[in-house]
């Protein structure tokens, strides 16, 4: 692999072999002067995974920044795994996932075969992939991704290079996610990049902050216990049936949420993936649909078994829908 | 009256053999017995004549294991029990047919057995799997059960098990999506060129649904057009008197050509009649329905054990090899008692054909052969004098 390649793809098992062969220490990467151009493009990966939600394509006009490019993707991983919050791990994860879609787009298929193969997703070179392996990598929550709308033949799947790679970016960003979450960084890396850290921190923090107090214990003491058990669920990562996923999001859009803050709700689940989850939030509220799904009333909550009787209050008996509850319980702080 | 089918249950497990699953001591079993209203479950046996020692001494009238298979079979919780891997099941019972409950129960075997075809066409053709994976089951009851063993689907998790009852029951179909638009020609007005684009239906070769519902379409509009009436042919797919007349109005001659030629380029009135006709046609109904039924998607469900008996028909759980599903008739090749007659007290007229007999049977007192007595009393609506 030549170096420009690996500069592309710093996630390679051969772009690691650079760093390896290199033979140069964190101690190094993180202090000698000599690598002050892969800190700062360490931290602008982490920015950009912030700031856009994918990561930049950065220049290599010769070795020396291709070079400073490979090293600059482990040095953004420490940042991140330091700073320690969930919802940063998979925002950057994702931002990075992105940016090797985009880059292998413009691979040829053998290439884009040979990553494919490395992240454990076997395709012939026809570009033919096993429907078990496509089930385990493809965002099957996107209708278009549905196994039913893809050519399906004899448990093979003929898939295009575009959406080959678009398989090997879910890989990649689970990956790297998981990666994050084992990484224990060194803890000098908190003093070299003191300042960033700590911005980054607040900026996290105050997000955390303005959810509460758009939504926080006030609030969400206003909702029906139906909500609330959904929310809690939601966030400690339990896995709930769409019904209840599609029953908590639109109740949530009407009460005022929009898809950012609905998103960090859920951002505290475990198995939260910002695409997916903004997919199904927008599928909803109607940004991709084009139809504005209603919040369900209190019939078809009972009926989907989503309503936990024994918590039942005075004002669920008197209302039929979950936001009328919410509203009489504004009403009622007057 | 238990007593009476008790005693049958017995005489036949005692001479049987009944069909052990794969990974058997990794399996959960559990059991309904005459008389007990809650399941035994957690049961589990490290050899095969334990369980043969509970089939012949207990004699359940229900018998099952799980699709699942265990490190702790037979520990009390999921958790304890340790997952490792599950069989894919697919169950077909007639209660998800439409119109269901104005058949009887011979036409109700008839219609889920199409919706069996279906379904192992869509597991062979799409899915590729062979009949050395596969098991076919009639259920002894009102349905099909078809297991699929195939390695590659052993540890799929239950999201992507869904994923394959969505593609069975065309669930999700991007139906946008299947006529796509192409250019067929450009014309010249003058200076400008225009490019005249049509709708173009898939080909009927082409892999997965797309191919599906092009064979038929092909097929719906070749029946509309050699049916003599055509307008009640488009009415027995439940389409309005007015809506079919205006479909039959504007199938020409030359429109037929074209959409042979796979060109629908119709009114879309046209289109989505065709298309919804297809996905009828092509999906597979499958029990999906009810939130407490077990179903594909449950990766530790309980399935009926192959070679027991079901306890509300006394018919047995039967496999059926694949290429005989045509001439299989659960009526007479499940059933497993004999012809000592049984005297019994019939509560309501009932008719069936039974081993190849019919019967044609009025209230009240009457001698029928065993397998009928017991068919008859598992029901519910004869007791044995």
């Amino acid at each position: 692999m030549n170096i420009y390649i690996a500069a592309k793809y710093p996630f390679l098992r051969d772009a690691k072999e650079f760093v390896r062969r290199e033979g140069v220490s964190t101690e190094e990467i993180l202090h000698d002067p000599l690598y002050q151009r892969a800190r700062d493009m360490g931290m602008q990966r982490v920015n950009d995974a912030i700031e856009r939600g994918i990561v930049g394509n950065y220049v290599t006009a010769d070795e020396t920044d291709a070079l400073m490019t490979i090293f600059s993707y482990p040095v953004a991983r420490m940042i991140v795994a330091s700073i320690g919050s969930d919802f940063l791990r998979g925002r950057y994860a994702l931002a990075e996932a992105k940016r090797a879609y985009s880059s292998l787009t413009g691979e040829d298929d053998e290439f884009v075969l040979g990553v494919a193969k490395e992240f454990g997703i076997n395709a012939t070179d026809g570009l033919k992939i096993y429907f078990t392996d496509y089930l385990k990598n493809a965002p099957t929550w996107s209708d278009k991704w549905k196994l039913v709308n893809m050519p399906l033949k004899g448990g093979w799947i003929g898939l295009k290079k575009v959406e080959l790679a678009r398989l090997v970016q879910e890989s990649l960003r689970e990956k790297i996610y998981n990666e994050l979450i084992d990484l224990r960084p060194p803890p000098n890396i908190k003093k070299v990049f003191a300042e960033d850290v700590n911005r980054i921190k607040n900026m996290m923090q105050r997000k955390e902050m303005e959810r509460k107090v758009e939504i926080g214990k006030a609030s969400i003491s206003k909702f029906p216990p139906c909500m609330r058990q959904l929310l809690a669920a939601a966030q400690s990562g339990v896995n709930i049936p769409h019904v209840g996923r599609f029953a908590l999001v639109s109740f949530l859009h009407s009460a005022g949420m929009d898809t950012e803050e609905i998103l960090r709700l859920f951002s505290k689940s475990p198995d939260y993936n910002e695409e997916r989850s903004r997919y199904q939030i927008e599928h909803i509220t109607g940004k991709i649909s084009g139809t504005e799904y209603k919040a369900p009333g209190c019939s078809s909550i009972k009926t989907w078994g989503l309503c936990p009787v024994e918590k039942m209050d005075d004002i669920c008996r008197k209302v039929s829908h979950p936001l009328t509850y919410y509203r009489y319980k504004w009403r009622g702080k007057k | 009256m238990n007593d009476f089918l008790r005693k049958a249950f017995q005489s036949y497990y005692l001479e049987s053999r009944i069909c052990f699953p794969e990974r058997f001591s990794r399996r959960e079993f559990a059991f309904i017995f005459w008389g007990g209203k809650q399941m035994v479950r957690h049961v589990s046996f490290k050899r095969r004549d334990e369980l043969l020692a509970v089939l012949r001494r207990r004699v359940p009238m229900h018998a099952y294991y799980s699709s699942a298979y265990y490190e702790k079979p037979d520990a009390p919780t999921m958790m304890e029990k340790k997952w490792m891997g599950a069989d894919l099941i697919f169950d077909l019972d007639a209660d998800h047919l439409p119109g269901a409950e104005k058949m009887s129960y011979e036409e109700m075997l008839f219609e889920v057995k199409k919706e069996l075809q279906k379904l192992l066409s869509f597991l062979m053709d799409d899915f590729g799997f062979e009949e050395k994976n596969m098991g076919v089951y009639f259920s002894g009851g009102r349905g099909y059960h078809c297991h699929v063993r195939h390695k590659e689907v052993l540890h799929l998790g239950s999201q992507e098990r869904r994923e394959i009852v969505d593609y069975i029951t065309g669930r999700g179909l991007d139906a946008k999506d299947i006529f796509r638009e192409r250019v067929v020609e450009t014309k010249r007005y003058g200076e400008r060129l225009v490019p005249v684009k049509r709708l173009e239906m898939p080909q009927p070769d082409e892999p997965g649904w797309r191919g599906r519902i092009s064979r038929a379409i092909i097929e719906t509009v070749r029946e509309v057009k050699e049916s003599s009436n055509g307008i009640e042919k488009l009415m027995s797919y439940g389409i309005s008197r007015n809506r079919a007349e205006k479909i039959i109005e504007g199938l020409s001659e030359e429109r037929m050509k074209r959409i042979e030629e796979g060109m629908l380029d119709q009114s879309p009135e046209i289109r989505r009649f065709f298309l919804k006709s297809a996905v009828d046609e092509v999906a597979v109904s499958l029990s999906t329905g009810k939130p407490d039924e077990p179903v594909t998607a449950d990766v530790k469900r309980l399935i009926r054990l192959p070679g027991s008996l079901h306890g509300k028909t006394g018919l047995r759980v039967q496999e059926v090899k694949i290429d005989e599903i045509n001439e299989f008739d659960p009526l007479e090749h499940a059933v497993v008692f004999g012809e000592d007659a049984v005297k019994i007290n019939l509560t309501k007229p009932f008719k069936i054909k039974m081993k190849g007999e019919s019967f044609n049977l009025d209230p009240g007192e009457v001698e029928v052969p065993e397998y009928l007595a017991v068919f008859l009393v598992g029901r519910k609506i004869a007791e044995v004098k």
